[in-house]
């Protein structure tokens, strides 16, 4: 079973392994994986590492990046298009739209690039494959966690300048911690498949960069639910993400409702898509890597 | 028990895609090709399109094994340590082992240049799956073995290439391993440190460890070896005792070597090379000779016109290294009739020490009378095997001690002021 990740052991008490062409069971990978956990940080410190390496500002990015896209679409469709925005300044709004859902496309756009990114260490090492997309989200983390700091201080801003706390602190927010946790898992789900074809066909990552952008707009980042017609609702919830962003900017603001049938169909959805995914992932990984 | 099992192994790759193949026609008529294929018979492969690089790879490795794996570049000896490093799947057959497997495939693989000597052995622990309770006891003795103590806190990067590699196989070492795969680690690094290497290596072997070594230096691979794997084209060719398995790869070696006319050349118009055989006294074809007993070599050949002049000679080989070359001192010997011939050469005895040699004869064969001279070859060395007589196993391996032989000379000692006649003329005026 699990090959030179056994526990406590030496010379006398060896367990056995058998290699195969099949891999062992899902349980035994997943035990295998949780072994593995000081690797699958390290690795996601060097994913997030190599993005910047050799930059010259560095780090700097790291908080360079999400702020310009926030300041954009801020002024964009909240200064010019002026959308409603339940109640809330639009840049708070946005941002409690942008900051899940960029999680979820980093993630998608990280996650599809890493058996390239990590073919090194692939091609000279063993450890678990699963390890390297699960470890290559982390850029999309890193970012995650900064976006929340800039959303501190932005409404922060607000309490200064309005003298009102828009976010709703409680254990709402609990729920929007969760939501950001389902979006990573919602990505990854997609991960396993488009690393895998990434890996034999590098035009995968640059056709999903251009399909990202529609499934943005289709996603209520940068408007309410509340401006679609609610007979027409429903056409907005077939998108999985559509429920995970709504629900992740309740979970902050307060504003707008819970969709909580979409939510449990996403939920169910994901699920499955992660089951499929790590068969696929499972069943391709070999032949991929040989090709790598 | 604890015995490494290899069974039926293979290993295929598909070939990369042609850049024909990649044209929106050419992924087309792929596609057809597939889909025809399947509704026939899903089986059914594109054979041309297939590389083996591993086939029908069996053996079984006894716990504390050195085992030498040797063979041409391509031969398959990286592709099944990576089978056994799982970084890679076999297509078929299965490997059955246990403990832990430790591989210094690349030395070094999991370091990261700009983590410190201290963390990279942390960190490299955990990629190859090292409790750290293990690195923590070891730590200092990784270290020591490795000669960077002082250096602990310095990023890799600024290592020499030799700290670098030292540092890799003293971590790969005292990561308490039940089975090492090492692929040429001995290609770079100083001589003092491939020595310590082999012989830590041979240390731990003692205590249960399993080695696979992969390596070029025959020399290496008979010193270290108990036994030894000769791959060619994915299939074994050999595997056995490590000297007699490294005698036969380098003849193999040796003959693929020549050119085409080379090849051809143990047969010409003026005489053909029949056989070489070791024979004792009495005629007896032996494939190997005692040290101390008198054997000869007996050259087969057959002349095929009456009147000519020949001189034959032998290269004598061993681990590879051209021993030394004689040749008949009497030069060119005339032959008035054609046919069978024998020529038989003395072996000296206590002459050669206990390994395999190889000798490989030849003829320069010219018409009497006349300058031109063609010279035959045989394509197909004869390899001996010297042991001593006793049975008692000296069999001291490493040439680097004994020699590649070991002649035994006449030796006279006197007093420096009592020169006898002979000597004396030299010194004196």
């Amino acid at each position: 079973m699990s090959h030179g990740f056994e526990g406590a052991a030496s010379h006398s008490t060896a367990a056995p392994w058998v290699i195969e062409p099949q891999r062992e069971g899902t349980a035994a990978r997943a035990v295998e994986i949780w072994r593995c956990r000081r690797l699958l940080w390290f690795l996601a410190v060097r994913t997030v590492k190599d993005m910047y390496e050799g930059m010259t500002l560095g780090i700097f990015w790291l908080f360079a990046r999400p702020l310009f896209p926030i300041l954009v679409g801020g002024f964009v469709f909240g200064g010019l298009l002026r959308l409603p925005s339940d109640g809330v300044p639009f840049v708070l709004f946005f941002m409690t739209g942008f900051v899940p859902w960029s999680l979820f496309d980093r993630s998608i756009l990280f996650g599809t690039k890493c058996l390239d990114q990590h073919k090194s260490l692939i091609k000279r090492l063993y450890f678990p494959r699963l390890i390297s997309p699960v470890a290559s989200v982390a850029p999309a983390a890193a970012y995650f966690v900064i976006y929340m700091v800039l959303l501190t201080l932005v409404a922060l801003f607000y309490v200064w300048k309005d003298g009102v706390l828009y976010v709703r602190v409680g254990p709402t927010l609990l729920v929007a911690l969760l939501m950001s946790v389902f979006a990573v898992f919602c990505a990854l789900s997609v991960v396993l498949w488009t690393c895998v074809f990434q890996a034999r066909h590098k035009e995968t990552r640059f056709g999903l960069r251009y399909f990202m952008q529609f499934w943005m707009y289709l996603t209520p980042v940068f408007y309410p639910i509340s401006l679609v017609p609610p007979e027409h609702r429903w056409l907005i919830f077939v998108n999985p993400m559509a429920s995970v962003v709504a629900t992740f900017r309740w979970g902050i603001l307060g504003v707008g409702e819970v969709p909580l049938v979409p939510l449990a169909t996403s939920f169910v959805v994901a699920v499955a898509a992660m089951a499929a995914g790590v068969w696929f992932f499972t069943v391709n990984e070999s032949s991929t890597i040989d090709r790598l | 028990m604890n015995q490494l099992i290899v069974e039926g192994l293979g290993k295929r790759y598909e070939l990369a895609s042609s850049a024909d193949e990649r044209t929106p026609t050419g992924v087309l008529r792929r596609l057809a090709v597939r889909v025809r294929r399947s509704t026939t018979n899903g089986q059914e492969r594109e054979q041309s399109r297939e590389f083996w690089a591993l086939r029908d790879v069996s053996f079984l490795v006894e716990p504390g094994t050195v085992l030498g794996v040797i063979g041409a570049n391509g031969a398959g000896k990286t592709t099944l340590l990576k089978i056994l490093a799982r970084i890679i799947t076999p297509t078929e057959g299965r490997v059955v082992g246990s403990g832990r497997v430790v591989s210094l495939l690349e030395l070094g693989a999991g370091f990261d240049p700009d983590l410190s000597a201290r963390e990279n052995i942390f960190l490299n622990a955990a990629m190859l799956g090292v409790p750290r309770a293990v690195v923590t006891r070891r730590f200092d003795q990784i270290l020591e073995f490795a000669e960077v103590d002082t250096f602990v806190d310095t990023p890799l990067k600024h290592y020499s290439s030799g700290m670098y590699l030292r540092l890799a196989f003293s971590v790969a070492i005292n990561m308490e391993p039940s089975i090492l795969l090492a692929d040429e680690i001995l290609a770079v690094g100083d001589e003092s440190f491939q020595e310590r290497c082999l012989e830590r290596v041979k240390q731990e072997a003692e205590r249960g460890l399993t080695v696979l070594f992969v390596s070029h230096d025959m020399e290496a691979i008979v010193r270290v070896c108990d036994r030894t794997l000769w791959l060619n084209a994915g299939r074994v060719l050999g595997f056995g005792d490590s000297e007699e398995v490294v005698a036969d790869y380098q003849t193999s070696v040796w003959a693929r070597g020549m050119t085409g006319s080379e090849r051809g050349r143990h047969v010409n118009r003026f005489a053909i090379i029949h056989d070489v055989k070791v024979v004792t006294e009495d005629g007896r074809e032996v494939r190997g000779m005692p040290t101390n007993e008198m054997t000869y070599l007996r050259m087969r050949f057959e002349l095929l016109e009456n009147h000519l002049c020949a001189c034959a000679a032998y290269d004598v080989r061993a681990r590879g290294q051209l021993i030394f070359r004689t040749a008949d001192p009497l030069g060119m010997r005339v032959f008035r009739t054609g046919g069978m011939w024998e020529a038989l050469m003395r072996l000296p005895h206590r002459f050669f020490n206990e390994m395999t040699y190889s000798v490989v004869p030849s003829l320069t064969v010219a018409r009497e009378g006349e300058g031109r001279r063609q010279y035959v070859l045989m394509g197909e060395p004869l390899s001996f095997i010297v042991y001593a007589p006793d049975g008692t196993e000296r069999r001291e391996k490493d040439v680097r001690a004994s020699g590649y032989l070991t002649p035994q000379f006449r030796w006279k000692f006197q007093r420096v002021d009592e020169q006898p006649e002979g000597v004396q003329g030299v010194a004196r005026f």
